[in-house]
């Protein structure tokens, strides 16, 4: 006997209800990528970001971003992505926002976003917002419009 | 009446009409009347050159909210609201209306409504996930409807028709613009369509061209003699779609997302939204891009929009600077010193976002003027 | 470090100004009702849109929930030690006690955060969104310094009360 009937959800039983879920939202991909694929571009971000070449290696992590991985994956990508963005220096931030276009801008914020929700992100706090603030100085409140309605996650 | 401060002279009038936003508001034909949605009920006033508009009926029959009010070449006033019902407002030779029941069978609300261009049928869009044509039945003097169902997933915001009367543009939350064929034997004639670039058969209710956008697609028009369609979405663009090339995009200067937009000739696109004032776009030969500003208010504003990012800072010598916008004691210390807050002054004529534009006036196949309506309750009229 | 107030507050206003862009929406499930989607629990995912988490550090966090008519904005108040703990949980209990004065406050926070607000479409309607977003900035702002004015008054009074009582047995 169901113990709690008052609440059921009575319109997730109707197959007409039409409720979409997240996933039907997404459009579909023609393949997934795997963590193997994506090991040579997590080295080479490494590499980019120890050696001080640092429009390289955010050009390199907003370019053609993962959307198609699966979850695990995109956590150990995101990784990567958050030191690469950490090593960058304060003074060099204003310049490499300056060369990025438009959508690497976005892909950027997203990735901003990201970070701020996990806690290994929310530590570095002060950078994330410090890039935050320069790109909304470049670019308004553009990026910001384009994450809210993106389904597309990093 | 009022007219705003900004430099440029666009704006030709402000009519605050009541105190609750206005969702929708057209003209009739020869601009003589202007009906305007106010919460339960639609308001009718008569507009005549340079006075206020003046209320002569109010159309009561709705239970709740009204969403969008049509009117069409005849005169014939349709209404449609949250409450899952449409009427047809027929007017009557000593001034008043008289409705007609329209049997739309949907069961959720209704969200918008569009005369086709005879005047003899209407689309109705719903959050029931249906578009409802509508089309006037003589032996029991009702409108009935037939219904577009597949593929939509969600709410249906927005329609236009198009100059045939039978290719209906349709956007709504699920991020898809579709363009439906609303045939409906008898009224439509097979000529109509001859010839068309869509397509060759048109049966009713099959989806002619779908095009993902992604993000809500709060507003669509067809361009027909171009054949070519423009919807601005939630994300902040303006996109132009016609039956063979690829979409083109443009982005809202301002970033924050339009409501609403009006083609004022084949390259020139008027859209207006949350900024509160109407931005024009152009066509050039590397494609869509920003053109200008209407009614927008000088850069001294202190919201953070602007690429400055920074507070107005009247008062010079601020040693507060570490705190962010205006903060309690800064405006207490200001209005002490002299006598007013240093608040931001709204100086477009609209205070609250713009929900809908229609054409206004039109010259050598130009629209000249476009009117209006604002979650502030004003109608508002600009010249291009 | 003070000197990440400025961005986090930047960010926070931004982030707001792109969620306030709310309409009217009617439910699709339930019908003639008008609900704030983001409070419905099993709503259809294309009425939500992405969450945006901006973080100052672990402590002080803020979670902007969009939807398609309302908007949901939980925040982290800094709290230190246990003390301002207890103070924070007050302070903020006494304002959700009054929430009808407030319109956009919310009468529950978030699991894991101080304070709620619920901005819907209604009151986007009525209120200009540069003065909400004026008034959440502040609110931010003057919440921490009213925290700690309410803690150095608490130590000051324990301090007044402990001597004065303990006065009487000195000799």
């Amino acid at each position: 006997m169901e113990a709690d009937w008052r609440r059921i959800d009575i319109d997730a039983f109707d197959p007409e209800s039409g409720r979409l879920t997240a996933a039907d939202l997404v459009p579909p991909y023609e393949t997934t990528v795997t963590l193997q694929e994506l090991q040579p571009r997590m080295n080479q971000l490494r590499s980019l970001a120890t050696s001080g070449d640092s429009l390289g290696a955010v050009q390199l992590l907003t370019t053609d971003p993962p959307y198609s991985a699966d979850a695990p994956t995109k956590e150990q990508y995101f990784k990567s992505v958050l030191e690469a963005l950490t090593q960058v220096r304060q003074a060099d931030i204003g310049n490499v926002i300056k060369n990025l276009s438009d959508s690497q801008r976005d892909v950027l914020v997203k990735y901003l976003y990201k970070g701020m929700s996990v806690p290994q992100g929310q530590k570095q706090g002060g950078v994330l917002l410090a890039w935050l603030e320069r790109i909304t100085q470049v670019s308004g409140v553009t990026p910001i419009v384009h994450y809210i309605s993106d389904r597309r996650t990093v | 009446m009022s007219f705003s401060n900004s430099k440029d002279k666009s704006v030709v009038a402000v009519y605050k009409l009541v105190k609750a936003p206005i969702y929708s508001h057209c003209f009739s034909q020869d601009k003589s009347i202007l009906a305007v949605t106010c919460e339960t009920d639609c308001l009718v006033y008569r507009v005549s050159n340079n006075t206020p508009p003046v209320l002569f009926a109010t159309l009561k029959d709705h239970d709740k909210t009204i969403t969008a009010v049509d009117i069409s070449i005849h005169g014939r006033i349709v209404t449609c609201s949250q409450d899952r019902n449409a009427y047809v407002w027929e007017p009557l030779s000593d001034g008043t209306y008289k409705p007609t029941l329209v049997l739309l069978r949907i069961n959720r609300a209704a969200t918008s409504v569009t005369w086709a261009p005879n005047g003899y049928k209407f689309a109705v869009g719903s959050s029931a996930r249906i578009i409802a044509v509508c089309y006037y039945e003589h032996e029991n003097n009702w409108w009935v409807s037939k219904h577009i169902k597949k593929p939509i997933k969600s709410t249906i915001n927005c329609l236009s028709w198009h100059a045939n009367g039978v290719l209906l543009a349709a956007g709504g939350t699920d991020g898809f613009m579709r363009v439906f064929s609303g045939f409906i034997k008898g009224l439509d004639s097979k000529e109509s369509v001859a010839g068309s670039p869509w397509g060759q058969k048109f049966p009713f209710g099959c989806l002619i061209r779908e095009w993902y956008q992604g993000s809500y697609i709060h507003d669509v028009e067809w361009r027909s003699q171009m054949e070519r369609i423009a919807y601005v979405a939630h994300d902040g663009t303006l996109n132009v779609v016609d039956y063979q090339s690829p979409v083109q995009s443009v982005n809202a200067p301002e970033g924050l997302p339009y409501r609403s937009l009006v083609w004022i000739n084949d390259h020139e696109i008027v859209c207006g939204g949350y900024s509160c004032h109407p931005v024009l776009f152009s066509e050039a030969s590397e494609g869509w891009k920003f053109a200008k500003n209407l009614d927008k208010s000088d850069n001294n504003k202190s919201s953070a929009l602007t690429a400055s990012g920074n507070a107005d800072e009247l008062s010079g010598n601020n040693d507060e600077s570490s705190t962010f916008g205006i903060s309690a004691l800064r405006k207490f210390k200001e209005l002490d010193l002299k006598g007013k807050v240093s608040t931001d002054v709204q100086e477009s004529a609209h205070e609250n976002a713009i929900v809908e534009l229609r054409p206004f006036a039109e010259s050598n196949g130009q629209i000249t003027q476009v009117s209006s309506c604002g979650l502030d309750g004003k109608i508002v009229i600009y010249t291009i | 470090m003070s000197q990440s107030l400025r961005p986090y507050l930047t960010a926070v206003r931004y982030s707001l100004e792109a969620a306030l862009t709310l309409s009217n929406f009617s439910s699709q499930e339930v019908e003639r009702h008008n609900r704030p989607e983001v409070e419905v629990p099993n709503t259809s995912a294309e009425l939500l849109l992405q969450p945006m988490h901006i973080s100052r550090n672990e402590n002080e966090q803020v979670l902007i929930e969009p939807s398609v008519n309302s908007v949901r904005m939980s925040l982290m108040v800094k709290q230190a030690d246990e003390i301002e703990q207890i103070l924070v949980h007050k302070f903020t209990r006494f304002l959700e006690q009054r929430a009808e004065a407030f319109y956009i406050l919310r009468r529950v926070p978030i699991p894991g955060y101080s304070i709620s607000f619920l901005i819907t479409n209604k009151h986007t309607e009525s209120m200009k969104t540069g003065k909400l977003v004026d008034f959440i900035i502040e609110f931010m702002e003057d919440v921490d310094k009213e925290i700690s004015e309410i803690k150095l008054f608490l130590n000051a009074r324990a301090r007044f009360v402990a001597e004065a009582y303990l006065d009487e047995f000195v000799y």
